[in-house]
């Protein structure tokens, strides 16, 4: 059997990941990160606006799609399609195609992002990489404030899970 | 059941007040994605995922000559939207036209 780590190559200088420890089983954390309802309280920084609406089909090929309010009301869209769903232990969508594999038109910064979680102990470890075409794109998410809004999502992300246990 | 697929798709692209605009000219003409941008305050990536659900919902197409990607609305889609209005529209008038019917009848027997 692969490895996660035969199937992707982390590169320093184009992706970026993020990890947690939430003291709470990998089953609470895939629904926390997976189901429409738990989204909405930790994908985006509370200061900065909310989620308006999340559609997850947890297998290839299906949709990810999650809106975002911001302050004055303006709605932002994540859309893009699901490659991998391994209940419990990874979740692996893109921007760069569309649901149903339909090559996606854009001229955005795409990622693939990779979640995994790994039981440790009582708890998890929690994974978030995501992977970019170039350094210019990690640095335009840098900037733009993408990864600091990931880091607080994550610290809501591992307090709400807390309350779902 | 690709119909009610589509239907979705296309109510959800309609459901937002900035991809509303952005068909709203597009219906005047062709256009780039700067100039669709221009009057929104939003930054590019964000309102690029805006193009994206309108392409997704086959609302609009686009084409890329060279750097530029033009946009154009794609009038065969709204026909979705059009005919579940109609298919509606028809099930009421047909209610209203038995109302009517019972109505009358009402009025002969009360004569």
């Amino acid at each position: 059997m692969k490895t996660l780590s035969q199937q992707f190559t982390f590169d320093p200088k184009l992706d970026i990941a993020f990890e947690r420890f939430v003291d709470a089983p990998p089953r609470l954390v895939w629904e926390a990160l997976t189901k429409p309802e738990h989204l909405k309280e930790w994908y985006m920084p509370k200061a900065w606006g909310r989620v308006a609406r999340a559609e997850m089909d947890l297998r290839p090929g299906g949709i990810f799609s999650i809106d975002i309010a911001v302050g004055d009301g303006r709605e932002v869209p994540n859309l893009g399609c699901v490659l991998e769903a391994i209940p419990m232990k990874r979740l692996v969508w893109t921007s760069m195609l569309f649901p149903g594999y339909r090559p996606a038109v854009f001229d955005d910064i795409p990622i693939t992002a990779i979640m995994t979680m790994e039981a440790e102990g009582s708890g998890t470890r929690y994974v978030f990489t995501a992977l970019h075409r170039d350094e210019s794109d990690l640095e335009k998410n840098t900037a733009s404030g993408w990864r600091e809004g990931t880091e607080i999502a994550l610290d809501q992300l591992v307090a709400h899970v807390m309350t779902m246990k | 059941m690709i119909q009610a697929a589509a239907a979705d798709d296309v109510f959800h692209a309609l459901s937002n007040p900035t991809r509303r605009r952005v068909l709203e000219r597009l219906s005047v003409g062709p256009a780039t994605v700067s100039e669709l941008a221009e009057p929104f305050d939003m930054q590019l990536p964000s309102f690029v995922q805006h193009l994206s659900v309108l392409e997704e919902s086959r609302l609009v197409k686009s084409r890329k000559h060279g750097r530029v990607r033009t946009y154009e609305i794609a009038p065969e889609r709204f026909k979705v939207v059009e005919d579940w209005l109609a298919a509606r529209r028809r099930l009421w008038e047909a209610r209203l036209d038995r109302f009517d019917q019972y109505v009358k009848q009402l009025k002969e027997e009360g004569k």
